[in-house]
């Protein structure tokens, strides 16, 4: 995991802002914050979700051990430590999330760089109702762990899925769940929320269950999206218009060596 | 910025309509209850004829039980039927793909199928090399020699195949002039009479931008344009011109005096709909990756039927553009996808683009005096940095917020990349009519984009977001060797060429730069009065009715081939 050094020429701001939201942003992407436990799902659990290899299986490789292999003479893989899935030689793999527009904790970009500055070794891609992060696959399953159990994730609101992701700007169903077509997880008459399949889809041979939905209340104090509707309207962040704005009047002025005159 | 108050929400009814007996504020709803796609009768259509397909020919096809998710049909959640924006007309969303709607396939050949074509320069070959006297008269005869030829007859050949013209019905050739006198000289089945067709300020300025020259514009058989190709309808229609004047002025057929003929109506004096794209993309002229967004703005002409609303003008822009960019250009030629329509038409249904629009329109006439309602350049205003982001930011909040008030809208764009085109576009129009430039609309879409990232931490998809978060840097960037203007630019434009919901878009703000001041054409007025012509298929003034027509199956297009094909 990341940690920003206090001897770093740039001191990260985090983004702007001066509403809840912008703070609850800041607070996840800063990697000196610890993100808050909400729950706890073992290894195996995590392994199942992610639907990639069966627990306790060995980890498929694309190559030979780093040790094993006659690494080039390259000033870069001399600064840069392996992680250690990339030492192992494990394969890329992924997890994708969706998340509900009705103040789910994390969303696509944000999720993007909260992970850019948490984790190490990671490729992951941003689109409007899917977020994916891949790397090699014992890294994968770590951060993964991290992603579930922390405060990024709502049992109801966000949703683990690698197809058919549909469903992060839909209406909520009538319990509370964000729609999914495959519905992988399920709210249960206890309250608790179980994956009964994997992210692609597959049924799992027993369910995994990843506690209760977050209250609407801790939701909405929590979240790291704009709303209007019961939460904190966009408008109100005027900081945070002001330096949208800015950065781009100054693109437009200056391209992406953005300077004042 | 400062929010103002509308009462009016254009979308309502749709919604209401679409999501029948709910509330569409609340943000809960039913799933997993709708039978799948049985829901729709349109897929249950598709079903049936599916079987029947697969009877004759022995071969499996549409089956959406098994095919889709294992076993998972579509339809967990409600599919929507869609109104058709400016209309009120409700269609399912499968009969606004192209292939399912005869009308958007007839306003796409009805511009490849177009070239317009000078006749100054064959007048002087036939007056000063060959001493020919061109009068009203031999120009009328020429004209009914052509209308004979263009579509496929023979004019000077003694034993010749022909096209039969019960096949080729929409191919015909009319003229047009600034110069009143000679048209009205000239016979008016052949004339597009400019001071008829557009209203007095209008007519007035593209005839004296024509002047006295004289332009054909011409149109050669759907057929033709579908079996070959856009480069072909200069091609076909050259021929037919130059055996045409032959025939007409009596012409030796093999005279030196034929190729200047020739080389005129294939280049000197040719205006492509769409220029040629390099090999990369790998298409010849009048293809759709070829047209310039100025040019387009002008084969659409709902600024001449409705000159005092810009906005709506803008608006059948966006309709027509994004179906053939978005659905037709990048969604088949360049990607050979199906379901770009799914993210294009959120531009043209519901009317929500057309309400976040007009609040735009509501925005600045009452914070910057714009009497938008009479378009003049005498009131827009100035584009400065700071007006350009106070009513990009305006709109896209405004925007924002629907979505956020309407839980049901939100369900209805349900894609990051069709809100973010919706906001963009809506930014984009209101500056570019408030302004009159067209420059400032592209810099207020990308400030939108902008914010709509930050706002939401989400934007389109992976490719979507790329040119719109480099493109702050390019809206204003017009020296020669970074860029053009908004009119001359066009769907290769490099930062433009690859994704999917902006092309249509920026061809209307670029448009409503010019309705916004009242402008008779935004780059070719020669353009603008060829697609004027009431005898075209596809009634380019009304995009949107029209394609809402091809939905419920009202459109009758062109391309007609039961006269050669077995009855059935």
């Amino acid at each position: 995991m990341n940690e920003v050094k206090e001897n770093m020429a740039y001191k990260p701001q985090y983004g702007p802002g001066t509403s809840k939201v912008a703070e609850n942003r800041r607070k996840q992407m800063n990697p000196n914050q610890k993100l808050e436990k909400m729950r706890d799902v073992t290894d195996e659990d995590i392994v199942l979700i992610l639907g990639h290899r069966a627990p306790g299986a060995a980890y498929p490789t694309a190559h030979p051990p780093l040790a094993e292999q006659q690494e080039p003479d390259c000033p870069i893989r001399k600064i840069v430590t392996p992680t250690d899935g990339a030492k192992a030689g494990d394969r890329v793999r992924y997890i994708q999330f969706a998340d509900s527009m009705f103040f789910a904790p994390c969303h696509p970009y944000q999720r993007t760089y909260t992970e850019c500055y948490r984790f190490r070794g990671i490729d992951p891609g941003t689109l409007s109702g899917r977020q994916i992060v891949e790397c090699r696959e014992r890294d994968l399953e770590k951060y993964s762990k991290e992603l579930v159990e922390t405060e990024l994730l709502d049992p109801a609101r966000t949703g683990i899925r690698g197809a058919t992701v549909h469903g992060h700007s839909l209406r909520l169903a009538e319990n509370g769940m964000m729609f999914d077509m495959l519905q992988r997880s399920v709210l249960g008459e206890d309250g608790i929320v179980r994956y009964v399949k994997n992210q692609i889809g597959e049924p799992l041979d027993r369910a995994v269950a990843i506690g209760k939905p977050l209250d609407e209340k801790w939701l909405k104090a929590h979240t790291t999206i704009f709303h209007s509707l019961g939460g904190t309207a966009y408008r109100d962040d005027k900081e945070y218009i002001e330096y949208v704005q800015r950065i781009h009047t100054l693109r437009t002025k200056y391209g992406f060596l953005p300077k004042e005159a | 910025m400062a929010k103002i108050e509308r009462t009016q929400k254009l979308f309502l009814k749709s919604l209401k309509e679409k999501f029948q007996g709910q509330d569409v504020q609340s943000e809960t709803t039913e799933f997993y209850k709708f039978n799948g796609y049985h829901q729709s009768p349109r897929k249950e259509e598709f079903v049936k004829a599916s079987r029947a397909v697969e009877m004759d020919r022995g071969i499996s096809m549409y089956d959406p039980v098994r095919c889709h998710l294992g076993g998972i049909p579509l339809g967990q959640r409600q599919l929507m039927t869609y109104e058709v924006s400016g209309t009120g007309v409700f269609v399912e969303g499968d009969d606004l793909h192209f292939v399912n709607n005869a009308a958007m396939q007839q306003m796409w050949d009805d511009i490849r199928r177009t070239v317009i074509v000078n006749m100054d320069l064959a007048h002087q070959t036939l007056q000063k090399r060959l001493g020919k006297e061109v009068t009203p008269e031999t120009i009328n005869e020429y004209l009914h020699v052509l209308n004979h030829a263009m579509p496929g007859a023979a004019v000077v050949q003694e034993h010749m195949v022909e096209t039969h013209p019960g096949l080729v019905d929409d191919c015909y050739v009319k003229v047009f002039t600034g110069d009143q006198e000679l048209a009205d000289d000239l016979e008016p089945q052949f004339v597009l009479d400019v001071e008829k067709l557009f209203p007095a300020k209008q007519a007035e300025a593209l005839s004296a931008a024509v002047g006295k020259s004289l332009w054909q514009a011409i149109h050669i058989p759907t057929t033709v344009s579908r079996t070959c190709d856009g480069g072909t309808t200069s091609r076909w229609s050259a021929m037919q011109i130059g055996m045409s004047f032959i025939g007409a002025y009596r012409m030796c057929a093999g005279e030196a005096a034929v190729a200047d003929l020739s080389y005129a109506a294939k280049h000197a004096g040719v205006i492509q709909m769409a220029s040629h794209l390099p090999a990369r993309r790998a298409r010849g002229p009048n293809e759709p990756g070829g047209i310039g967004f100025g040019l387009f703005s002008d084969i659409i002409q709902a600024n001449r039927k409705y000159p005092h609303d810009p906005a709506k003008a803008s608006l059948e822009v966006v309709g027509a553009g994004t179906m053939l960019f978005d659905q037709i250009w990048l969604g088949s030629y360049m990607s050979g996808g199906v379901g770009f329509t799914q993210y294009a038409t959120a531009a043209y249904t519901d009317n929500i683009l057309d309400e976040f629009t007009y609040y735009g329109m509501d925005y600045i006439k009452d914070k910057y005096k714009v009497d938008w309602k009479n378009p003049s350049p005498t009131d827009k205003v100035k584009p400065t940095y700071d007006i350009v982001n106070d009513i990009a930011t305006e709109v896209a909040l405004n925007g924002m917020e629907q979505y956020e008030q309407y839980p049901t809208m939100m369900e209805d764009h349900f894609g990051g990349s069709q809100r973010a085109g919706v906001l963009a576009a809506a930014c984009g129009l209101s500056t570019s009519i408030a302004t009159g430039n067209s420059n400032a609309g592209l810099n207020a879409w990308y400030l939108c984009m902008l914010l709509h990232k930050d706002g939401w931490s989400r934007l389109g998809f992976f490719g979507y977001d790329l040119q719109d978060q480099c493109g702050s840097a390019n809206s204003l960037s017009i020296r020669g060797d970074e860029g053009a203007i908004g009119e001359v630019r066009g769907p290769n434009y490099p930062n433009y060429a690859m994704n999917v919901g902006h092309q249509g878009e920026y061809a209307a703000i670029t448009g409503g730069a010019h309705y916004g001041r009242g402008d008779a054409w935004c780059f070719d007025p020669r353009v603008k009065i060829c697609f004027a012509d009431p005898a075209l298929k596809f009634d380019f003034a009304e995009p949107r009715r029209e394609f809402a027509k091809g939905a419920i199956r009202e459109f009758m297009p062109a391309g007609e081939r039961s006269l050669i094909i077995p009855a059935r």
